[in-house]
């Protein structure tokens, strides 16, 4: 039991952290490589909406509108001089704002991702008032009116069960 | 024609009997607890009851005239035709609003009488009465609803058959999915309407204390497990029959299912500190009132016709009513937590953030931010459109932008959380207690990459799957080895079941969203492609008729095997093309082919894409596994709180013992 313990110290974190890190920088280091025309394309397509459907991207949709769109895609792809960016760009600006998917990061648009990031600030910096809070709290001590009041509703809970 | 206007009559009538006794038992039970009467108090009861056979009579009468085909109903000449086959004759009802609505409305009065008739005895206390006051209300308004603004029992004249009477939508016939998803979804929908109904009752009474929450802790977990299976069976039925190989949109309608399901996980987390704490109050009453308002909040969005959506199958004038009852929901429920304020104030403290209630609290914060963003996407077009006049699309590239990384921590804390101890951990407990379930994440990891993963969100994924995988396991194995199968009992570990769930489901999306592979082949028969290291060979196209459509299917044999025959249908009805694809489930990856348009039988010409994408299978295996974990939290565990003790006595701090 002891070996275990002592593996539990900081030798087996030591490797274990080692391991991941190796792992994770291999694993992400090995997605870095060219992408293939077709998963450009795939890429590409999942981020323009079909313009006269539901909802749907063009990657997933089967209407007319979309092939005619996915073509262009393909065509702009194997032309190899613009950029994914820059394709879904040249889509958006041919087939109206409709078909941008991902909302764009000026304007009043960019709200839609200032907002999100703005409530996680707020959440943060309240939890750490919250906690500076408690931690000033923690130290009272419950004095007899304290008591008293847990008493009395102890007792009223006791009184109501048997009711 | 005596039917004529017989099926109209009833249906109306129950809903207006059905409208009366909710109104006068609320009535009546407001006014019998004000008063502190106790013979009008037992009355109510027989108000639910007849309220409850309002329900049942409106659903079975409009049911009778989608079987019997009565024209004379303008929703069964919406919903219905000649030749629907019996079971889409029958999941007719809800496909469309006004029969959902009904379908709405039977739940919520049963979970009305259940609550009725589970606390008869105590309907004396206030507290009680005023949740079924509340309930009642409910329900009064949902049949308000189905007798105004979306009357399915309206007088239909004479039905033209070239225009009318074509069934239901086709992809709402051509999958049994569609006989389960709804009522399980809205049974998880409806569910939280109690627990919200007791926190009213508690605002109401001014007892904010514990109480209540041991009541409606119970239906809170049932309410998510059906929410959460309801869910799951929708995704796969989007993967089964919408054909664009995927489970998840990110679509309003998803989106809106999915917003009460993120507060209800926050809840019933957060509801433990309260419990264990008596903190966090306000917080959980905001959750529940979040909870329920979401549901009609985005039954609002998805039903008034002011999102698109592919799951929409109904656009109504329905819009202002639920817009307006979500305004007086909120309005309500925020005025009453105003005036109870001062019974609010939590006593307790949060000593350190190394906590499990500082675990909740993260949980909550990152569950109340997730539901943020999805509303916030969700609603982001209409604000946009108000404001400027110009239309623009929030899709799936944003919510899965904003969703990895909080899922990622998520995962994180789903690891780390179930090991650590009320009030303050050590660091020498949580590197004893997290060392082997880390191993288990860094095996994921390993075993990711050598099956050729890549990337650095998938693989953050996979390895915090596998870290939390290694903490519910080790609940799990450290609470069975004691009590042996009990061990899988009780709140906590049938808790660890659901997170085993959640994380299949988890490692699931991750893995098809991320390593998908499509191809697109023109085929001539006969002829045999290869794609990732399977053949397919087309071994034929041809034409085929069933009673309601007619299509080509394309004959598809993987590696020589079974033929597969992904398919287009027009319903003649409709007039509407569907794809159907066929898939061939695997444990490591699903092969999903989908026939797409350009492909004749008379050339032997087939246009079939076909998609690779792994570990989906895990996904309903996960959806399975937290429905089964539900039940299992349900069973009372061994160590059971008497409801009368003070939950802020000292709690031992080793709840577990270490290996």
């Amino acid at each position: 039991m002891s070996s275990a313990a002592n593996l539990k110290r900081w030798p087996g974190w030591v490797l274990l952290f080692l391991v991941v890190a190796c792992f994770l920088a291999y694993g992400t280091a090995k997605d870095a490589g060219p992408l293939t025309p077709e998963q450009r394309v795939e890429e590409i397509t999942k981020h323009i909406a079909c313009p006269v459907c539901d909802g749907e991207t063009v990657y997933e949709s089967a209407n007319p509108a979309s092939a005619a769109i996915r073509a262009e895609v393909k065509a702009q792809v194997a032309a190899g001089l613009r950029s994914d960016d820059e394709i879904v760009a040249y889509v958006v600006q041919q087939f109206g704002e409709q078909t941008q998917l991902l909302p764009k990061a000026s304007g009043f648009d960019a709200l839609v991702w200032m907002l999100p990031a703005a409530a996680l600030v707020c959440a943060g910096v309240g939890l750490f008032f919250a906690f500076r809070r408690w931690k000033r709290n923690a130290d009272a001590i419950p004095d007899d009116d304290d008591r008293a009041m847990v008493e009395k509703a102890l007792a009223a809970e006791v009184n109501l069960d048997g009711s | 024609m005596l039917a004529e206007g017989v099926n109209g009559l009833f249906g109306h009538s129950a809903l207006i009997i059905g409208l009366a006794a909710s109104v006068f038992g609320a009535g009546a039970l407001a006014t019998a607890t004000l008063l502190k009467d106790q013979r009008l108090v037992r009355a109510v009861q027989g108000y639910v009851w007849v309220a409850l056979i309002g329900a049942v009579l409106a659903v079975v009468v409009m049911e009778r005239a989608l079987i019997t085909r009565d024209w004379s109903i303008a929703y069964v000449q919406k919903v219905g035709s000649p030749d629907t086959p019996p079971l889409f004759n029958f999941t007719a009802l809800w496909s469309a609003l006004e029969g959902s609505i009904l379908l709405w409305l039977l739940l919520l009065a049963m979970y009305t009488s259940i609550v009725a008739r589970r606390y008869k005895a105590r309907m004396a206390d206030p507290l009680v009465a005023w949740a079924l006051v509340t309930m009642l209300v409910v329900t009064a308004f949902f049949f308000f609803l189905a007798l105004g603004p979306t009357d399915a029992f309206q007088a239909g004249g004479v039905p033209d058959f070239a225009k009318c009477c074509k069934g239901p939508n086709p992809l709402l016939q051509n999958h049994i999915l569609v006989l389960f998803h709804p009522p399980i979804l809205y049974l998880g929908y409806v569910g939280f309407t109690v627990p919200f109904a007791f926190a009213i009752g508690a605002l109401v009474t001014g007892r904010v204390g514990e109480g209540w929450l041991v009541e409606t802790r119970r239906w809170a977990l049932f309410a998510w497990g059906f929410l959460t299976v309801g869910i799951v069976l929708g995704s796969w039925w989007s993967y089964e029959v919408l054909g664009w190989g995927g489970v998840w949109a990110w679509d309003p309608v998803e989106n809106a299912s999915f917003l009460p399901w993120l507060t209800g996980t926050a809840y019933i987390h957060s509801v433990m500190v309260q419990e264990r704490r008596g903190m966090l109050r306000v917080w959980n009453l905001s959750l529940l009132v979040a909870t329920f308002s979401l549901t009609i909040l985005g039954t609002f969005l998805t039903r008034s016709g002011v999102v698109n959506s592919v799951h929409a199958f109904s656009d109504s004038t329905i819009g202002p009513y639920l817009l307006g009852a979500f305004g007086v929901i909120v309005a309500v429920s925020l005025g009453l937590i105003a005036w109870r304020g001062d019974r609010l104030r939590s006593p307790g403290a949060i000593d350190s953030p190394i906590s499990r209630e500082g675990a909740f609290l993260a949980n909550n914060v990152l569950f109340t931010l997730f539901a943020f963003v999805v509303l916030l996407g969700t609603v982001f077009p209409l604000i946009v459109e108000a404001k400027d006049n110009r239309q623009i699309a929030v899709g799936s590239p944003f919510f899965d932008t904003m969703a990895a990384p909080i899922g990622i921590v998520l995962l994180f804390l789903m690891a780390v959380a179930p090991v650590l101890p009320w009030r303050k951990a050590s660091t020498e407990l949580l590197r004893t207690r997290l060392f082997w379930p880390a191993w288990c994440g860094a095996g994921a990891l390993v075993l990711a990459v050598l099956l050729g993963a890549t990337g650095l969100q998938p693989l953050l994924a996979f390895t915090f799957a596998g870290f939390a995988g290694g903490s519910a396991m080790r609940q799990l194995v450290l609470a069975t080895r004691r009590q042996g199968y009990r061990g899988l009992l009780g709140r906590t570990n049938g808790g660890m079941v659901v997170h085993l769930g959640v994380i299949l489901i988890a490692v699931g999306l991750t893995a098809s969203n991320s390593y998908t592979r499509a191809g697109e082949f023109t085929m001539n028969k006969g002829d045999t492609v290869q794609f990732a290291g399977h053949s397919f060979q087309l071994n034929d196209v041809v034409d085929f008729t069933a009673p309601n459509r007619v299509g080509i299917k394309a004959l598809v044999a993987i590696d020589g095997g079974q033929a597969y025959a992904p398919a287009i249908s027009k319903y003649t009805a409709q007039g509407m093309d569907v794809g159907t694809p066929s898939v061939k489930t695997g444990l490591r990856y699903d092969i999903y082919l989908t026939l797409e348009n350009g492909s004749k039988p008379s050339t032997g010409l087939a246009k079939v894409k076909i998609f690779i994408k792994p570990l989906i299978v895990w996904i309903w295996v996960g959806g399975l596994l937290c429905g089964f974990g539900t039940l299992l939290a349900a069973f009372p565990g061994k160590h059971r709180r008497r409801p009368t003790d003070p939950v802020s006595a000292p709690v031992p701090l080793e709840e577990t013992v270490d290996v």
